[in-house]
């Protein structure tokens, strides 16, 4: 039972962080951009090159692969975001993230393949360690480290406010002599760094699969869902009650029922409380 | 008939004619086969483009529908030995209901939730067909039968496709046409503003959902019968973004251009070998270009080069002064 637990709590871990990243996009552009799960796909497909292919140490690996998804962020915002959001048509930034999204995930499938590859060893250890291996804790720690970082830069840092203000009231922020803009380039680069150290620090559970983008831009945006959207607190609540969830239903049902579960837990929390566990409520305009 | 509508009317029916002599005139069986897959594709998509192209609502998993449909034709009439006209109707029917399933919670999310919902769901039946093993045989696959005489031969068969697609083109052309597709615009481009003139905007949504529903099913059926064997890797979450992407290429609003889209992205990668290799990066790419740069589909690019060629006459209206009624104007404005 302690491993089903802990299994969950890695997968959830891994969808809490895909959550983070969509919240860090939401807070500066009101847009839940699907290549959020290729992020973290993209983080763990360059660290398995980098290491395996090209024979890197872990360390500059792990730089590589931030530097990569803070790229393919930054990317995000520039291609699907930025022209669009100045036309102001609310679906539009739906179609051109999702034809982004494809691109990257079938660019990436025929550059490394359809198989899923592993991906190699982060610390020396012994394969005997059971669950105390590092691929059910590096994610779970990098998730808690990534969440607290989150808060604390917010809370504590002068960027991290401007953002706040941002997702408070993007054309009050503007009005203030904030750059929008910029600001909203850059919070799309650090999503893209954090779904990559996701990605990264998730690889030995997930693989270097190129279809995990598709899969976690679904779980994570459930985790968010759940959770509440925009709350950070809610992100790691939803992705651990979700990764259980879907570990103990794996466990007791089998695991060909993986996203009916999720779909299922989804289905409830908006049915009894639309607006997540720890989200604000919506508005509905009238 | 007012004289307007009567060039496209013209149109339509010269097109309508060159298609159901295809197999008189088509170079080999392939281009026949081709023929019948986009009409089989325009079958779905025309229940699609009302829900997506008129109503707004977005949704990328009508592969699930679709598979559903197939799956259900080919259990039907392949297993219990069902009349394969009474299966098709039972495909039609469960896609609708399985729309109708679908569409009760999903359709009250915001947009970026019903399309994920919509994800989600074709991810469950292509989950579902491979756990429920002992009914859709698997990864496996079925094997589907063809339709009786005399809709045997490819080219029956083809025609069987035509007429049905053809059918669902008018309806859906009644559809567009009538306060019914005006009130879809309306929920499509104001929701609110919609509901607030008397437009039951749930009821409506709903609706179209499960035409696309049945639709769909109908379609999956006759694909299942065209392709003789079905396995679970035909219904991959790519086809439902083809599905989506014929649609949003050919214009949103309108009945031409997702048939237009239809045609060209089914036959290009099939007559353009390199495309194929590209296969759904193509797909993606095309999307992206359309959204950045012409966002009302590449129908509306040819209008705008129609109408660079052939400049309209514009009246310049020439405005004389009526020189004696300013005079008494002006007067009249003194006098006091």
């Amino acid at each position: 039972m302690l491993g089903v637990l802990i299994t969950g709590l890695a997968i959830g871990a891994l969808y809490a962080a895909t959550a983070l990243a969509y919240n860090v996009m939401y807070s500066t552009s009101k847009v839940l951009s699907v290549t959020t799960g290729h992020l973290a796909m993209l983080g763990g497909v360059f660290g398995a090159w980098f290491v395996t292919e090209l024979g890197w140490h872990p360390v500059p690996a792990l730089f590589a692969s931030l530097a990569v998804g803070a790229f393919a962020g930054w990317l995000t915002d520039v291609i699907a975001i930025r022209r669009v959001l100045a036309r102001s048509d609310e679906h539009l930034w739906l179609l051109s993230t999702l034809a982004l999204a494809t691109i990257v995930q079938q660019g990436v499938a025929l550059w490394w393949g359809t198989e899923p590859k592993p991906f190699p060893r982060l610390l020396p250890q012994d394969f005997t360690a059971g669950l105390a291996d590092q691929k059910y804790w590096l994610p779970i720690g990098t998730t808690i480290v990534m969440a607290a970082a989150l808060e604390l830069f917010y809370r504590r840092t002068l960027y991290g406010k401007l953002f706040v203000a941002m997702s408070e009231d993007a054309f009050a922020a503007r009005a203030r002599g904030v750059e929008t803009d910029r600001l909203r380039a850059i919070s799309y680069g650090i999503a893209g760094a954090l779904g990559a150290l996701a990605g990264f620090a998730a690889g030995q559970l997930t693989f270097a699969f190129f279809a995990v983008g598709l899969t976690l831009t679904l779980n994570g945006f459930i985790a968010l869902a759940v959770g509440g959207l925009g709350s950070n607190v809610g992100a790691l609540v939803g992705g651990a009650a979700l990764g259980l969830l879907n570990a103990f239903s794996a466990n007791l049902i089998g695991g060909e029922y993986q996203n009916t579960v999720s779909v299922g837990l989804l289905m409830i929390v908006l049915l009894l409380k639309p607006e997540g566990l720890f989200g604000s409520r919506r508005v509905r305009p009238v | 008939m007012s004289g307007t509508s009567l060039r496209p009317m013209a149109g339509s029916v010269a097109v309508l004619v060159a298609l159901a002599t295809l197999p008189w005139w088509a170079g080999d069986q392939y281009q026949i086969h081709l023929a019948a897959l986009i009409a089989a594709w325009w079958i779905l998509v025309a229940g699609l483009n009302l829900v997506v192209g008129f109503g707004g609502q977005l949704s990328i998993g009508h592969v699930g529908l679709l598979a559903i449909g197939a799956y259900a034709f080919a259990i039907l009439a392949g297993r219990h030995d069902w009349s394969p006209w009474i299966a098709l109707a039972a495909s039609g029917g469960l896609g609708g209901v399985c729309g109708l399933l679908l569409g009760l919670p999903s359709l009250r999310l915001p947009g970026f939730y019903f399309a994920m919902a919509t994800m989600a769901f074709a991810l469950i039946v292509a989950e579902l067909v491979l756990a429920l093993g002992d009914l859709t045989g698997g990864g496996v696959g079925l094997s589907v039968p063809g339709f009786p005489e005399p809709f045997e031969s490819p080219a029956g068969h083809y025609l069987l496709m035509l007429g049905i697609a053809t059918i669902i083109t008018w309806c859906a052309w009644n559809v567009a046409r009538f306060p019914w597709g005006r009130a879809l615009v309306a929920i499509r481009d104001n929701p609110v503003a919609a509901e607030s003139v008397g437009v039951p905007v749930f009821r409506m949504k709903l609706a179209v959902f499960v035409a696309s529903g049945v639709t769909a099913g109908l379609a999956g059926a006759l694909f299942a019968s065209l392709q003789s064997y079905i396995t679970p890797d035909t219904f991959v979450f790519e086809l439902g973004l083809f599905f989506f992407v014929c649609i949003i290429i050919g214009g949103r609003g309108s009945i031409a251009g997702p048939l237009a889209g239809t045609a060209i992205l089914t036959a290009l990668p099939e007559l353009v070998a390199p495309l194929a290799k590209l296969g759904t990066l193509f797909y993606g790419l095309l999307l992206l270009a359309v959204v950045l740069l012409v966002p009302e589909g590449i129908g509306r690019l040819f209008q705008v080069i129609l109408e660079r060629l052939r400049p309209r006459e514009t009246a310049s209206p020439v405005l004389e002064p009526d020189a004696a009624r300013l005079a008494a104007a002006i007067r009249r404005q003194e006098r006091p």
